[in-house]
C-alpha cells in the first residue's frame, strides 16, 4: 500500500523538477525586417557535439564601421529547453593572417535559456583586423 | 608473487594519474581559473573586453574621436577610478588593458606625466618640465580625454547561495567637460564555494 503512495509521489516531484528546468523563450519580430545583414560564409570545426547540440550557430554577419573596424555579430541558438551556458571566444587577424594580441584577450560566459537566440557580438581592437575566429566551449562547472 | 608485483605496480599508476600536481601554469585559460564570489582577474578581463569594445563601437568607430593636433594621436589622462567594493583593488588591473587596447588601435595615447595625484612616471615628467624651461614654453600640449569611473559591489543571499555583483562604471571626458562617452558593465556570480571555470 504504501508503495501505491510513493509512485505518484515520485512522478510529482519529477514533473516539478522537469517544469523548473526547461524555461523556454517566446520571441517576437518584424516579419520584414528593414536590416539587411551582411552574412558571412563561415567555416565551422566542430569538435564537441554536445556543445553544438545545445549552442548552435545560426549564423555570422559582418560590418565595418565608419573607422574601418570590422564588426562581427554571431546568432546562437539553443536548441535545447534547458538553460545552458557556455563561453566564447574571439581572436583576430590581420590581413597576413597574424594573430592580434590584446591583454585582454580572454572568454566570455554567456548564457541563454531554453530554445532562446542570442547575439553575441565584437568589434575589432584595431583596423587591422581583417579576419576573425570564434571559439566556444562549455562552461566546466 | 609476479600477481603481487603486477597488482602493486598497477595501484602505483592510478595513484600517480590521479593525483594533481601541486601547482601548475594555467597561460591563457580563463575557462580554469579559480572562480570565487571576489572579484578576479576574470572579472576584470571581462569588463576591460567589454570596455574595449564599446569604446571601439561607439567612440573611436563613429569617427567621434577628435585631437588637439590634427594627424596626431588623441591624448588621454587616467583620472579617479573609484574603488566603492569592500576588497582592495589595483584599478590598473582594468585600466591598463584598456590603455594597451586604445594604444593598439594607434589612434589614442596615454600621458604618463599629467595624472591625478603626481605623474605616473616622474622621471618622464621632470624632462617634460626641462624640455618647456629650456624651449621657453608655458606648457607643452595637454590631454584631450579624461577616463575615470567607478567600481561598485553588491552582494546578496538567499540560503546558502551567495551571490556578489560588481558593476564597472567609466566616463570618457572632453576637455570641455562633457562625459562623450559611458559605459556599465555588471558582473554577477553565485555559489556556494570557489570552483574552476567561469
Amino acid at each position: 500500500m504504501k508503495k501505491l503512495h510513493i509512485v505518484p509521489l515520485i512522478a510529482a516531484v519529477g514533473l516539478v523538477a522537469l517544469a523548473t528546468g526547461c524555461t523556454t523563450v517566446n520571441t517576437v519580430g518584424n516579419a520584414q525586417p528593414v536590416a539587411q545583414k551582411q552574412m558571412v560564409n563561415d567555416k565551422r570545426v566542430l569538435t564537441d557535439a554536445s556543445l553544438d547540440r545545445k549552442v548552435r550557430i545560426v549564423g555570422v554577419n559582418s560590418a565595418v564601421n565608419d573607422a574601418g573596424f570590422l564588426k562581427i555579430q554571431v546568432e546562437v541558438q539553443n536548441t535545447t529547453r534547458r538553460h545552458q551556458s557556455f563561453t566564447y571566444r574571439v581572436e583576430w587577424f590581420d590581413q597576413n593572417g597574424m594573430l592580434i594580441n590584446l591583454p585582454s584577450y580572454t572568454s566570455i560566459p554567456r548564457s541563454v535559456e531554453g530554445k532562446e537566440s542570442i547575439f553575441l557580438s565584437a568589434t575589432a581592437p584595431t583596423e587591422r583586423a581583417r579576419d576573425f575566429r570564434i571559439k566556444f566551449l562549455e562552461t566546466l562547472n | 608473487m609476479k600477481k603481487t608485483l603486477l597488482l602493486s605496480s598497477l595501484a602505483a599508476l592510478l595513484f600517480q594519474a590521479g593525483c594533481p600536481t601541486q601547482s601548475a601554469y594555467v597561460t591563457d585559460q580563463p575557462n580554469r581559473y579559480i572562480v570565487s564570489g571576489k572579484i578576479n582577474i576574470q572579472d576584470f578581463d571581462q569588463a576591460a573586453d567589454s570596455m574595449i569594445n564599446s569604446l571601439n563601437d561607439n567612440w573611436i568607430g563613429q569617427g567621434k574621436l577628435k585631437s588637439a593636433a590634427e594627424g596626431e594621436p588623441a591624448i588621454l589622462a587616467i583620472s579617479r577610478i573609484k574603488n566603492n567594493t569592500g576588497q582592495q583593488l589595483d584599478t590598473d588591473m582594468l585600466t591598463k588593458k584598456i590603455r594597451v587596447a586604445l594604444n593598439r588601435t594607434g589612434k589614442v595615447v596615454t600621458t604618463t606625466t599629467l595624472g591625478l595625484g603626481g605623474a605616473e612616471d616622474p622621471l618622464a615628467a621632470d624632462k617634460q618640465k626641462e624640455g618647456e624651461f629650456f624651449a621657453d614654453q608655458k606648457h607643452t600640449r595637454g590631454f584631450d580625454y579624461t577616463l575615470s569611473g567607478k567600481i561598485i559591489e553588491d552582494q546578496a543571499r538567499a540560503g546558502n547561495t551567495r551571490q556578489s555583483a560588481y558593476i564597472f562604471q567609466l566616463s570618457l571626458t572632453s576637455k570641455d567637460g562633457l562625459a562623450i562617452w559611458e559605459e556599465e558593465q555588471k558582473i554577477v556570480k553565485q555559489g556556494t564555494r570557489a570552483s574552476v571555470g567561469f
